[in-house]
Parts: structure tokens; C-alpha cells; sequence
């Protein structure tokens, strides 16, 4: 009702037009009638009723939406103040929105990916099963597990109401169109139905399907069947060709289906970056005979059921069938159980949380900043207040013109807050690390954008109207007559603003600090000697496959002829291939212990010898890659026994205490006693794996020929733009088969940034956030300093108009504003060295200490608030003392 | 629904209190019209009160708005629109109430004036 009369005013007015106009004919048609003439019964309607303006006036005070004209009349009045001050509103808007969106950004994502429950039916009963050896775990902190255990635990375990095992498959897609290399996932026939996520289109495997020969079936991904297959719903039963063989179509996965890819899984078994067809566990004899640590095993514990309980039978029934192996081995395997949650966020939450941690400290910042904003600007308007007060505005009026103004900033910071969270959180997700962008939906968090805009909001409403009350309890003629300055500058404001700035330097500082040494962290990753060439090098994954390549021939042959090819191409410098690229975050190929030419007991000897990584390189791979030669010699093209190259970490296990040089012409033997000799041809240096700062694995390097592997990449150093030659490449690759998938032909620079990718978000992030909080730190020390400064225009110009010089002045403006500073950053530092500590992990080859982040920080930290201070500074040296001394 | 009371005048508004009581009585008559309330006033009180006729208006519009009357449009005799003033059940309690309170505090005045005499 209140609402319509208010938007029915031209009609409320017309009506109280016409009641009046109705009143005044009626008392002249009653004088008429008394005898009045019509002039004179009109004059003294109009003189007995009074002015009807006024009236009306009064009618529509009494109007029931009153309020409503009050606050537009609030709202006026606060766009027209806030225009006046043009400064302040944009630092208080900037402020509100950069601490909002941020944060909402920040937490939209921390809550998709840390908290958000996973899209799988009662996912807190999921584990992963990893095995640790304690013998080996100085090299490797835990391993997959193989066939045969998975096998063992799923016929006798009582404790878990499902097991689903994967592996990595690599498929290369012909048919219908280009050969694609796509990655799928072998997966036990109950994977889906495991998971609790239903096939819509089609169905899953059947248990029927484990047999071998029962096997040749796929359930392909949504995206694979919209991109290739154009969405076809007949596909479903139709054959196609994966690896040369045919396979039947047999189900659709639902597009939102999340499954483990990369190395979330186990940091040693790689599947590709997006999976795209699943196959069912065929376990051959074969496969039974090889003990290999490559399969994945998720297990679904009983409702009810203890996970310890679980583990323990998991660990009784492993331990039987090693013994039953290999009876004597001195050793006790403990598996392990990871909640699936960590599967997906265990490497990432450390970083995200020091990122949302980042972007608190931020929205504090923020606060912090607008507090200071809002007290500096009600001290300024001191004696506007009183001057209002004393011509009579209640104290309500007061308080609701302030409420207005901070609501109107509130709602425009709030705005674009929204806006920067919404891009922030849509960018997050696209463009973090794999793991980020697995789990992060770009949807806005509203509860965290409603939190973060309710505390800016409560922060400006505390340090806005709070103040604003306060002067009006002050007696409105004293603070009238003492000014503005005497009423509210109070050395007061002016001391709890510089507190405030001495914590939002502490604060800052804190950010800054682990922001450089996540900064300088990087800077060291990307300088590291990675033990090969990043520049001027190109790679590309080929995968061979069908019938042409049945034989270990054929294989050999075509990676013999194709770097020859290609290093005949002109600008290619050396051409080779190797089966796990040393840059890409993933490396996954077997591992075999090794042992002494001298070595017999198997059993005795496995756990104490090492284990290293197998390479299948070609002869020009290392002239390709650029890794250096310690000792001996690089393979040729013909090798008649059986040799190998080891890497200084490898020479280092088998012979401590002796030079490289002592290792060559030694023999080895691999993954067992009874294995052929096989001759140590030279010693290259250690490569970094992925990202840089894991440790340096040891490796053999086999030649092709002699040791055969899948997948292999192609590796081509080039004199010029390697980018240029990709092309070229290709049209050799298509040459000699034009039935292989060519993936993305990519430089070494490329895939050492893309395994860097984390360390780069959050560096990034972190930097960003700590730029902003510089930002906004500078802003508050410049707006304090200048308010200081206007406080005591009268003081300095007395000051100068007695003869102070100028640079007296300047130093003490400095003085005042440097101060908080100091303290701020004293504070600050040891909140960085704190957070820095519990980060360690994050660091590469630097200390939480860091010398020279730490100092670099304090630098840019001084550098940034003796500028602020500078300005109002100078302002204040070059103030005119005679104007100082009239000022107000 | 009846508002919040707000007995607590000061002096400048005691005139306004009583154009509000006097306003009510008339109402509580029969549903009439701002100007047949003026008429009515000057009629039953032998012309002696006179009030400026437009301050009438903002009293009947905040009477109204306190749910103490309720206001309708109707065609009047001579066939125009008038907007016609009628009390609602909450204006009939207050009319009591500043009655009995009007009443109160003649006492009160008499009782003083009568003692100082």
C-alpha cells in the first residue's frame, strides 16, 4: 500500500487537488448563497483557507512513504559527497571490490576443490590403495600396486564391499577421420558401477568382460563422442579401431564424470591429462607371470566398516602371497589407504590454502584500508557534522546520511567485487594446474561473496558512522567553535590511523616477503640445470601400433629411420627419441633393480640394491637433449652387447665414494640375478624430472634395440625458431606412416612451463595479491599522511613563518608517516619467516631466510612508503605560510 | 491498526492535539467531508473556533495515516467528488482516550485556577 501510493504520486496529488478545490467551491458557493458577490465570496474562501501551497506541504509530510523520499534525499546527497571527493570514493570502491572479489574468487575455487563433496556415491568410503616397502622408501614413498595383489585381495578380503583397479592405456584412434593419440584407462568391469556414477547412454562392462578375449569393448567419453562422432547415438554397438584392433562401442561415460588423470592417481603411474576411453582388465598369463607396480586400486569400505581394520587384512593377505614367492624375503609390505579426497587435492591444498590464506590477509588489508579511509574523511567532515548539528539535524538524520554513504560505496564496491569474482573465479578455473581445473566449476560462491561483502560492509559501517555518532554526542558548539581540526584530529584519529597503517604494513609485508620467496623459488626452478636443453628444442609423442608393428623390428626400424629423417631436415641440429621425456611432469616407465655382476641371492639382495628408472633412448637422443657426458661414451646406431648409460645418481648408489670415470666398462645386471650382463658404456649427468623439485631419480638408459618400449618421444634440437619447423616434422612423421596420430608437436619450453604450472599459479597469485596489498598499503600511508598533514596546515605554516626551513618540515611529515612503517615491517617480517617456515615445502633451494627476497622485500616496501610520504611531504614544504595561518 | 501514541506534545503542538480531538468527535458523527467538518466546527461552537481552514488537511491526512480514520471517495449531493472522512474502530478508542485525557486536564487547570483564586 505504502509502495503504490508512492509510485501513484502525480495521482495522490491530483486527488488532493481536487479535495481542496472541492472545499474552496463549496465555501464560495456558500458565501454565493449568502448574498456574497462571486468576487468576494471567492476572496474570502481563499483568505479563511490559507495558502494552499503551504498546506500541501504539510499533506505531504504526512505522507506515508516519507522515509523513502528521505533516503532518496540521503542517496542524492551521499553520490553528490562522494563526487566531491573523488579520491576517497575511488580508493574505498577499489578496495571494497579488490578485497570481495578476491576472496570470493579465491574461495569459490578452495570450496570446489577442497570441500565440495566428489561426484561419486558416498565418496568418503573410496580409497586408494598404495603399498610402501619400508626398505625402499627413502626412493620411493609408496608404489601402486600390482595385478596379482589386486587379484589376491579381491578374492579374500571380507573388509570391503568393492574393489576397481586402472592402468594407463595409450590408444591411438583411426577411422573416422584423423588418427588421433587419445589416453584411456584399463579399468576392472565394475569400474563405473564402483563409483556410483551410471551410464546413461549404453551401459558399463559385465563381468563376462575380464576374460581375455572377451575384452575388445569401450565405453568412450561424452566429449570424445560430441567431438568425433558428432554425438551419434547409433555408435553405441558399433565397432572402431583402437591400437589397429576393433572394438565395440558399448557405452557412453556422462559428461561430468570425474576419474583420476595425470598423476593423481600415484605419482608413478601417468595417465594422459584427459581420459577418454575405458577397456575392462583382461589379466593374460602372461601378465600373471610379470610382477609389475602399475596398477591403480580404489576400495569401497563396507558401510560401518573400520579402515584400519581393512588395512590390516589388505597387509596380512599381501604379505602371504610375497612369502608364498618368495619365502624368505626379510621384508613386512604395509599398504596404505588414501582417501579419495586427496587423490584430487592432496598436492593442491597446501598451495590453495596459502593462497586463500594470500587473499585473508588481502580482505584484512582492505579493511584495514578502508577503516583508515572512512576515519581520515569523518575527522575532515568534523565540522561539516557540527555545523549540521548545530543548525538542528537529529542525530538519526546524521546517522542515516552516513549509513547512505557507506551503503552507496558498499553497493558500488560490492558490484565489482562481483564482477572480479566472477572473472576471477571463471579464470582460476581455467587457466590453474590440471588438478585445479579437474574439480573447479566456475560457479560464484555466493556465501562467501555475501561473507566478504558483509565484513567490508561492517567495517565501513563501524568505522564510518561509529565516528559520525560520536560527534554528535561531542557538544555541537564547542566543536563548532574549535573547528574541525581540535574536535575529531584528535591526536586520537591520528594515532589509531597510523596503528592502522602499522598493520596494514605488517600485513603487507607478510604477503610481500612469501610472495618473493615463492617468487625467487620460481626464478631457481626455471634456472636449475635440468641436465638437458630447454632452448631451441622440439618434441612430439608417437605411439606405434597395429599390425605393421607386431615385430621389435619393425619398431627399431622406424625409430632408426625417422631421426635420421629428420636430422637430414634443414636447421635440425640432432634428432632422437626416448620413451619418458625427463620434462613431462609425469614419468612412468618400468624400474628394475639393479644388481652386480657379481650378485647371486636374489632374495637376500633385492631391497639392498637400487632401483633405477629404465629409458629406451636412440642413438642421436642425448645429442638431441643436450644432457652432458660424464664419463665414458653415448651409444652408436649398432650395439652388439648388451650396454647402458647410467645417470651420476645411479653410478653414485652402486659406487660410492668413486669417480664417474671408475664406473665404465663395469657390468651390471637388471631387475635379476640371472639377467644377461650388461656393460656400463658411459655416465650422464642427472636430468630433473617435471617439475624440477623432485629428486633426481636414478636412471638407465638402454638403447632402443636392446630394450624396447611403448611409446616414445622424438626429441629435435634446432638452430633457429623451433616453433618453425614443426610442420616439417610432421610431413617426415607422415612419410613413413600416415596412419600414426601426430599429437601436438610442442617445444621443450612449453612442456617445462606446463610442469611447472602449480608452482606458477600460485606464484602468481600470490605475487598478484601481494602487488594489491603494496597498493593498497601505499594508499593508506599516503592518506594518512595527508591527513595529518591538512590537520596541522596552521601548525607547519606558524613553523615556517617562524623561520623553520623547509627541510625540517619535510623531515618531520617524514618522521610521522615512516614510523608506523618501521614497526609494521619489523612485525610483518616475523609473520613472514613464520609463514615461510611452515611453507618450506613450497621453497626450492632457498631458506625461509632468504637474504636477499628478504631484503629486495624491505626494499620495495621502503622505496613504496617514502613515497607516499613524500607527496603530502613536499605539499606541505611549499605551503604559502601566510595562507597556512588564515586556513580555516 | 493503531499506531504508536504520541501523547508527548509540546506547547506549540497542544493546539494540534486539539484540532485532532475535534476532528474525531465530528468524524465519529457520521462519514463527512473536510469542508463539512469546518462547517460543522464553526456551527456547533457558535463560530467561536476558528481555525485556518488548509491546516485542516495535513491533520485529517495524519489522522488517516495512523488508522484512526478512513477516507473514501463519494459523490455528494450536488454531484461531486468528495473525499469523505469515516472513524474506524481504533479512532474511536483514541477519541475516548483523548477525551478522557482532554477531560483530565481541565480538571486539573480548573482545580488550579480555582485554588489560586
Amino acid at each position: 500500500m505504502k509502495w503504490s501510493a508512492w509510485f501513484n504520486r502525480r495521482r495522490w496529488e491530483g486527488r488532493m487537488d481536487t479535495e481542496f478545490q472541492f472545499h474552496l467551491d463549496s465555501q464560495i458557493s456558500d458565501y454565493v448563497r449568502k448574498g456574497l458577490s462571486q468576487e468576494e465570496a471567492e476572496l474570502r474562501a481563499r483568505r479563511e483557507f490559507g495558502p494552499p501551497e503551504l498546506a500541501k506541504d504539510e499533506c505531504r509530510d504526512q505522507r506515508p512513504v516519507e522515509w523513502l523520499d528521505h533516503f532518496l534525499r540521503d542517496l542524492r546527497y551521499a553520490c553528490r559527497s562522494l563526487r566531491r571527493s573523488p579520491g576517497f570514493a575511488a580508493a574505498a570502491i577499489i578496495t571494497l571490490a579488490l578485497g570481495i572479489g578476491a576472496n570470493t574468487a579465491i574461495f569459490s575455487v578452495v570450496y570446489a576443490v577442497l570441500l565440495k563433496p566428489l561426484p561419486y556415491s558416498e565418496p568418503e568410503q573410496i580409497y586408494s590403495v598404495e603399498v610402501v616397502i619400508p626398505e625402499r622408501r627413502s626412493q620411493f614413498a609408496s608404489l601402486p600396486v600390482t595385478v596379482q595383489a589386486y587379484l589376491e585381495w579381491r578374492k579374500a578380503n571380507t573388509a570391503f564391499a568393492a574393489m576397481s583397479a586402472l592402468s594407463r592405456w595409450e590408444c591411438s584412434l583411426t577411422g573416422d577421420g584423423e588418427p588421433e593419440l587419445l589416453g584411456g584407462a584399463r579399468v576392472s568391469t565394475n569400474f563405473f558401477s564402483f563409483l556410483g556414477v551410471p551410464i546413461e547412454r549404453g551401459r558399463g562392462f559385465s563381468i563376462e568382460e575380464e576374460q581375455p578375449g572377451n575384452e575388445r569393448v569401450v565405453v568412450i567419453s561424452d566429449a570424445l563422442w560430441r567431438r568425433r562422432y558428432g554425438a551419434n547415438p547409433a555408435l553405441i554397438g558399433r565397432a572402431i579401431n583402437v591400437n589397429g584392433e576393433s572394438h565395440i562401442v558399448v557405452g557412453i561415460a556422462p559428461p561430468s564424470l570425474l576419474v583420476p588423470t595425470g598423476t593423481l592417481l600415484h605419482p608413478l603411474i601417468a595417465f594422459a591429462p584427459q581420459i577418454d576411453l575405458w577397456k575392462p582388465i583382461a589379466v593374460t598369463q602372461r601378465e600373471l607371470k610379470n610382477e609389475s607396480w602399475d596398477h591403480g586400486l580404489l576400495v569401497r569400505l563396507r558401510p560401518g566398516g573400520n579402515r584400519e581394520q581393512g588395512r590390516h587384512q589388505l597387509q596380512a593377505i599381501l604379505n602371504a602371497l610375497v612369502r608364498a614367492q618368495v619365502p624368505d624375503i626379510k621384508t613386512e609390505l604395509i599398504p596404505e589407504l588414501v582417501p579419495i579426497r586427496e587423490i584430487y587435492a592432496g598436492k593442491v591444498r597446501l598451495r590453495l590454502l596459502l593462497v586463500l590464506g594470500a587473499s585473508g590477509l588481502l580482505l584484512l588489508i582492505a579493511c584495514t584500508n578502508i577503516a583508515n579511509l572512512f576515519l581520515a574523511r569523518v575527522a575532515s567532515r568534523a565540522g561539516e557534522f557540527a555545523t549540521r548539528i548545530a543548525l538542528g539535524a537529529g542525530r538519526a538524520r546524521i546517522l542515516s546520511q552516513t549509513l547512505t554513504e557507506t551503503s552507496v560505496l558498499a553497493i558500488l564496491g560490492g558490484t565489482l567485487g562481483a564482477v572480479i569474482a566472477q572473472y576471477g573465479t571463471g579464470l582460476l578455473a581455467a587457466h590453474g594446474p590440471d588438478d585445479v581445473r579437474l574439480l573447479a566449476d566456475t560457479q560464484l560462491n555466493l556465501p562467501v561473496f555475501l561473507f566478504a561483502t558483509t565484513v567490508s560492509l561492517v567495517t565501513g559501517i563501524i568505522c564510518g558512522v561509529f565516528p559520525a555518532w560520536q560527534t554528535y554526542r561531542k557538544d555541537a558548539s564547542r566543536s563548532l567553535h574549535e573547528g574541525a581540526r581540535t574536535a575529531f584530529r584528535g591526536s586520537r584519529t591520528v594515532r589509531f590511523c597510523q596503528i592502522l597503517v602499522g598493520v596494514e604494513m605488517a600485513l603487507g609485508t607478510a604477503l610481500l616477503a612469501s610472495a618473493g620467496l615463492l617468487l625467487h623459488s620460481f626464478v631457481r626452478v626455471m634456472r636449475v640445470d635440468r641436465g638437458y636443453q630447454i632452448e631451441r628444442v622440439l618434441a612430439v609423442d608417437l605411439s606405434l601400433f597395429g599390425q605393421r608393428y607386431s615385430t621389435g623390428e619393425s619398431r627399431v626400424e622406424f625409430y632408426r629411420e625417422l631421426p635420421g629423417n629428420v636430422r637430414a631436415l634443414p636447421g635440425v641440429l640432432a634428432a632422437g627419441a626416448i620413451s619418458d621425456l625427463p620434462a613431462s611432469s609425469g614419468s612412468s616407465g618400468a624400474s628394475r633393480t639393479i644388481f652386480f655382476a657379481t650378485d647371486t641371492n636374489f632374495q637376500s639382495l633385492v631391497l639392498a640394491r637400487p632401483v633405477a628408472m629404465i629409458r629406451s633412448v636412440t642413438a642421436g637422443y642425448f645429442a638431441a637433449s643436450g644432457s652432458a657426458l660424464r664419463a665414458g661414451r653415448f651409444f652408436t646406431d649398432h650395439e652388439d652387447v648388451p650396454v647402458s648409460l647410467i645417470s651420476e645418481s645411479l653410478a653414485n648408489r652402486l659406487w660410492p665414494r668413486e669417480t664417474p670415470a671408475a664406473a665404465v666398462g663395469r657390468t651390471i645386471r637388471q631387475g635379476d640375478v640371472t639377467g644377461p650382463l650388461i656393460a656400463v658404456a658411459g655416465v650422464v649427468e642427472d636430468v630433473r624430472p617435471g617439475g624440477a623439485d623432485r629428486e633426481l631419480p636414478p636412471v638407465i638408459y638402454r638403447p632402443h634395440d636392446q630394450w624396447a618400449s611403448g611409446p616414445m618421444t622424438l626429441v629435435v634440437r634446432t638452430s633457429q625458431e623451433p616453433a618453425a619447423l614443426g610442420p616439417a616434422v610432421r610431413s617426415e612423421i607422415r612419410k613413413l606412416d600416415p596412419n600414426l596420430p601426430i599429437p601436438a608437436i610442442r617445444t621443450m619450453r612449453e612442456i617445462v612451463s606446463a610442469s611447472v604450472a602449480q608452482r606458477r599459479f600460485q606464484m602468481v597469485l600470490t605475487s598478484l595479491f601481494a602487488f594489491v596489498a603494496l597498493l593498497l598499503g601505499a594508499v593508506g600511508i599516503y592518506g594518512v599522511v595527508s591527513y595529518s598533514v591538512a590537520c596541522r596546515t596552521r601548525e607547519i605554516g606558524l613553523q615556517i613563518a617562524l623561520g623553520a626551513m623547509r627541510i625540517d618540515v619535510m623531515r618531520w611529515v617524514f618522521s610521522h608517516g615512516v614510523q608506523p612503517v618501521l614497526i609494521g615491517l619489523l612485525v610483518g617480517l616475523g609473520g613472514a619467516i613464520a609463514i615461510a617456515r611452515a611453507l618450506r615445502s613450497l621453497l626450492f633451494e632457498i631458506t625461509p631466510t632468504d637474504p636477499v627476497t628478504l631484503g629486495s622485500v624491505l626494499l620495495v616496501l621502503l622505496l613504496t612508503s617514502a613515497l607516499a610520504c613524500y607527496l603530502p611531504a613536499r605539499r606541505a614544504a611549499r605551503l604559502d605560510p601566510m595562507a597556512a595561518l588564515r586556513h580555516e | 491498526m493503531p499506531r504508536h501514541n504520541k501523547t508527548a506534545r509540546n506547547d506549540a503542538e497542544i493546539l494540534q492535539g486539539t484540532l485532532d480531538l475535534l476532528i474525531l468527535k465530528v468524524a465519529a458523527l457520521q462519514p463527512i467531508h473536510g469542508y463539512g467538518i469546518v462547517q460543522r466546527l464553526q456551527q456547533i461552537s457558535n463560530e467561536a473556533l476558528q481555525i485556518r481552514q488548509g491546516s485542516l488537511y495535513p491533520a485529517l491526512y495524519r489522522l488517516e495515516n495512523q488508522g484512526w480514520l478512513k477516507a473514501e471517495w463519494k459523490t455528494t449531493d450536488g454531484g461531486r467528488e468528495a473525499k469523505y472522512y469515516r472513524l474506524t474502530k481504533a479512532g474511536r478508542q483514541q477519541l475516548e482516550a483523548e477525551t478522557a485525557g482532554w477531560k483530565r486536564l481541565c480538571d486539573a487547570i480548573s482545580l488550579v485556577l480555582e485554588t489560586g483564586e
